[in-house]
């Protein structure tokens, strides 16, 4: 036994009162009058008059009283492992909840929860327990409580999310609530089906010294079979000049058997538009193309649904498909045979692509109108000098307000000295490069246009030879997005009112350089003019566990989203909340299907759809030994268990726990009322003898 | 006192509180030498007598007038009449007045026990025409009676007025007290005798080389004797007023031990003066300690 206030002890001189009290009391104050003292002076002094302690009892029931209160102050306490196990072996246990909607897969989910029950039957009356629920995410009930109602109601009220599994985040916060514990037992009962997808998450957590992690899996031991429906692309065309979608979706069959005759169907709004029989490998994927299909005018809501498995959640996608995923270019170009050469490569570069597609026009200078250039998003003055007249002010006008132009320089480019705000700056006759040429020196990979190229083995862009060009001056607003090897300008931006100008000083063809003999040449054009259309994809798709931007996604784009007349309804037709106070606009998807978000003060127009997808990641449900992870976040190896040991408290936490006092305390109490009683009858006694 | 009584079956005990229940010490006296006396009718043993005692032979000197004539006729020889008793003896009390004397545990002080054994001695002597007279000492002389025939209320009013109030010392004041007993004389010494034995035989000792008859009587409290306190506390002396904290307890069987040992020093060198001493507690009743003195003079006189 210890002791917290060991200095206390320095009252137990106290003792001594009651025993002074016990001598002295008696003492009588009055003197008695004895004839002669003669024969009491006769007999030898001792020091006889305190000597004699009356009422043993009364004197023992005292200092016994002291001496607990004095040890009381002293605060003691058990260090022994066994006597502080006998004075309060408490537990804190925190009981981690897989709810990742992998755990969904066939009764496991039900498993689970009945695991949890037991867990919290279990409990002592002073063990405090903690639920956490976790997927991607996690969030506790009440913490260290001891009252198991309100745990059994936090397990019956649990459902499953359509998050991931991340053990980190849950045996975080369980090693936050173990290390505030002032228990001297630390347990966490992790259940979960131990998907290795959530191993990654355990790499900083270390779960304080002396807890005891035990797994309880719900997996099954045996094969488990799944399909999922892994993603769709979708394809468009223009029929009869309505646009067509044509939609692919991938499957993917993680079971270790073969599936003949997996029915994969085409749903719009939930209405099976076509339904197919598929054929997958064990462990492999599978894909299935359906019928096209004529859009509407609004974002429509498809879902490819394949046939319900043990686990449910992964066998349908949801997206939308919008129309006007379309970016119609204008090309300008040299009248004749010449001109149309010229535009061959870039024109076979513009007609492949889905998403977006190009549209394109090619026009000589002398045919093209002003009502073409009105109509495109990117005009391509390929090696073609600004036309005079009205189709140039048009050209000036489309870009201040906002259209991208494109200008390659050619030979036979020819530019009005008095017309040069479209340019960076003046441009200079051909200049030669002499033996293989040059190369690109230079580029600016933080531009959108060369973005795709900055990775390594995304494209090398020194490659192409350039032979010819045309130097550009550059003004004091103009950015060199490239350069040539000897530092000449090779790309140029200019902006100019609303719009964007692109100067590229060779040409688009292949008789200024090999540009576009490369891979790269396709990117590149493509990247050029979605940069110039100012394109972004639309998100067909969004994963569960996202918190949505409503003023960054832009089929929201018209939307006010600080508007208190938005409305979002998740799939389960609910109204979301769309962020609460001071972030308007945000909404946190946690269900898999299809958000509807409305402005009510705009009737008339289509709601705007946001389709919600679970993680394809979690439908991959290979396991990780329970052991390994044991290992992993409390640092021993597997199977070196310790249920039952003692962690090392500091002594305010072992004397807080064992209140040894307050027991002192209660007999130093006990001590004192029986002396009370004992003493007044003493007394009474004494006065009726005295009488 | 069931010595007495198998001693004295008759006898009429008189607890010492009744008789300070009666005002006057002339019927207090009465009242228990009268019943004393009619007690000893059956008594074995004869009192004192001034009757004829004894014949002794002739010794020149005796006075003639003393010689049996008839004795002398039967049996040729001399023969003096001897008397116990001459009826005219002078009666003395010397009581002690000192402090200690108004000590009394039971509601009896040896001043009032001592009181009334003088007025009852004083009684007893008058009935036998003696002359009777008292002398009252603490340290010093406070009041003497001498003895006279008509003394006798005179003396129990000095007994009545008897106050102790100073510190006693037997030396000086009995001392003084020798030259007022120039006739042979039966004097009786009352007091608590605390002094050391040899002093207080040192003081008697002049009355008793004076010729005269002393008797002792040594009275002391029970509470003198038994020293029955329980708690401790302080004890005050009450003629030095000195006070000694005393644990009772712890000093009981030493303190009687001690008191034990001076009276029975005091009566030893009192025998060996050949005074009589007789030691009266005062829980005794007074007839009892009558009854003790006249046995004793009686078993004295039949020595001598």
């Amino acid at each position: 036994m210890s002791f917290l206030a060991p200095l206390f002890f320095a009252a137990i001189a106290a003792l001594g009162v009651p025993v002074l009290i016990h001598m002295i009391q008696r003492q009588r104050t009055e003197v008695i009058e004895f004839p002669s003292l003669m024969f009491v002076r006769k007999i030898p002094f001792h020091s006889l008059r305190r000597q004699r302690i009356r009422h043993r009892l009364l004197l023992l029931m005292r200092c016994a009283a002291l001496a607990l209160l004095i040890a009381a102050f002293a605060r003691p306490f058990f260090r022994s492992t066994a006597l502080a196990a006998v004075a309060g072996g408490s537990r804190e246990v925190v009981v981690l909840l897989d709810r990742s909607y992998s755990m969904g897969y066939e009764g496991r989910w039900e498993q689970a929860k009945d695991a949890a029950r037991g867990v919290i039957q279990d409990l002592a009356p002073d063990d405090a327990a903690t639920i956490i629920f976790f997927d991607s995410g996690a969030s506790s009930s009440a913490r260290s409580t001891t009252d198991r109602a309100s745990l059994l109601a936090a397990i019956d009220e649990a459902v499953l999310s359509n998050g991931t599994t991340r053990y980190g985040p849950a045996l975080q916060l369980a090693q936050g609530i173990l290390e505030d514990s002032d228990q001297p037992r630390l347990e966490t009962i992790l259940i979960s089906d131990f998907q290795r997808v959530g191993v990654e998450s355990t790499s900083s957590i270390l779960l304080p010294p002396g807890t005891v992690l035990t797994p309880i899996s719900v997996a099954d031991d045996g094969p488990t079979p799944n399909v999922s429906v892994a993603g769709v692309s979708v394809q468009r065309d223009l029929f009869a000049e309505r646009e067509r979608a044509i939609v692919t979706a991938r499957l993917a069959n993680r079971g270790t058997e073969p599936i003949d005759d997996l029915r994969v169907s085409l749903q719009l709004n939930g209405r099976e538009l076509e339904s197919l029989p598929v054929s997958l490998e064990a462990n492999g994927p599978g894909t299935v193309t359906f019928a096209p299909f004529t859009l509407e005018d609004a974002a429509m809501p498809i879902s490819v649904a394949a046939s319900a498995d043990r686990l449910p959640q992964d066998d349908v996608f949801h997206f939308t498909v919008a129309p006007g995923d379309v970016v119609p270019v204008l090309i300008i170009r040299q009248p004749g045979n010449a001109g149309s050469a010229s535009t061959l490569y870039l024109r076979q570069a513009l007609a492949i692509g889905t998403s977006p597609s190009f549209v394109v026009t090619e026009r000589s200078a002398t045919e093209v109108t002003t009502a073409e250039i009105a109509a495109a998003e990117v005009v391509v003055l390929n090696d073609v000098g600004l036309p005079e007249g009205a189709i140039g002010s048009a050209l000036t006008q489309f870009v201040e307000g906002g259209g991208g132009l494109w200008v390659a320089l050619g030979e036979g480019v020819r530019w009005p000295g008095d017309n040069l705000d479209l340019l960076p700056g003046p441009i200079d006759g051909p200049a030669d490069r002499d033996g293989r040429g040059g190369s690109l020196g230079f580029v600016d990979y933080s531009h959108p246009v060369f973005t795709v190229f900055s990775t390594p083995r995304s494209g090398d862009l020194t490659a192409p030879r350039f032979f010819r060009y045309r130097p550009l001056g550059i003004g004091p607003d103009t950015s060199v997005l490239a350069r040539f090897d000897n530092g000449d300008a090779a790309m140029a931006e200019h902006r100019l009112g609303e719009g964007r100008v692109l100067v590229w000083t060779s040409t688009l063809d292949t008789f200024w350089n090999d540009f576009a003999r490369n891979p790269i040449y396709l990117p590149f054009v493509h990247k050029t003019v979605e940069y110039l259309a100012d394109y972004d994809p639309p998100t067909a798709a969004l994963t569960a566990g996202q918190v949505l931007d409503l003023s960054a996604y832009p089929a929201a784009a018209e939307l006010d989203v600080s508007s208190p007349n938005l409305v979002v309804r998740n799939p389960s037709a609910d109204r979301v909340d769309t962020g609460g106070d001071g972030r308007p606009g945000f909404i946190d998807l946690r269900e898999q299907g299809f958000y509807e978000i409305r402005d009510t003060d705009a009737p008339g127009t289509a709601p705007v759809l946001v389709a919600v997808n679970v993680d394809l990641s979690e439908s991959n449900l290979e396991q990780v030994d329970p052991q390994e992870l044991v290992a992993i976040v409390t640092g021993r190896a597997a199977g070196d268990r310790f249920v039952g040991e003692q962690r090392d408290l500091r002594p305010e936490d072992l004397e807080r726990r064992q209140t040894l006092w307050w027991y002192l305390l209660i007999g130093a109490l006990g001590f004192l009322a029986t002396e009370t009683v004992l003493s007044n009858r003493l007394s009474r006694a004494e006065l009726d003898l005295d009488d | 006192m069931s010595t007495a009584a198998t001693v004295s079956p008759g006898a009429r005990f008189i607890d010492p509180k009744v008789l300070v229940r009666i005002g006057s010490l002339e019927l207090a006296a009465r009242f228990v030498v009268e019943g004393f006396i009619n007690g000893l009718h059956k008594a074995p043993y004869l009192g004192i007598s001034v009757d004829f005692a004894e014949h002794r032979g002739y010794m020149p000197g005796d006075d003639i007038r003393r010689i049996d004539w008839r004795l002398f006729a039967r049996t040729d020889r001399f023969y003096v009449k001897q008397f116990e008793a001459d009826t005219n003896t002078n009666f003395s009390v010397l009581f002690d007045i000192s402090k200690s004397m108004s000590f009394g545990s039971r509601g009896v002080t040896k001043l009032d026990y001592g009181r009334y054994l003088a007025a009852c001695l004083s009684y007893l002597s008058t009935k036998q025409r003696d002359r009777v007279g008292i002398v009252t000492f603490d340290d010093d002389i406070v009041e003497r009676v001498p003895p006279s025939a008509k003394h006798f209320d005179v003396t129990l009013h000095t007994l009545d007025k008897i106050v102790a109030g100073r510190p006693g010392a037997l030396g000086p004041s009995l001392y003084k007290a020798t030259e007022f007993f120039k006739r042979r004389s039966i004097l009786v010494i009352i007091s608590d005798f605390y002094e050391e034995p040899e002093k207080v035989i040192d003081a008697i000792k002049p009355l008793r080389f004076a010729g005269n008859d002393v008797i002792v009587f040594h009275v002391l409290d029970p509470a003198e004797v038994d020293f029955p306190y329980d708690d401790a506390g302080s004890f005050a002396d009450m003629e030095t007023g000195r006070k000694i904290p005393v644990v009772p307890d712890k000093l009981r069987e030493e303190y009687r031990k001690l008191v034990q040992e001076h009276i029975q020093t005091v009566g030893q060198l009192c025998s060996r003066n050949r005074i009589d001493y007789a030691f009266l507690n005062t829980k005794v009743p007074l007839d009892h300690a009558l009854f003790k003195y006249l046995a004793m003079r009686h078993r004295m006189t039949k020595v001598r």
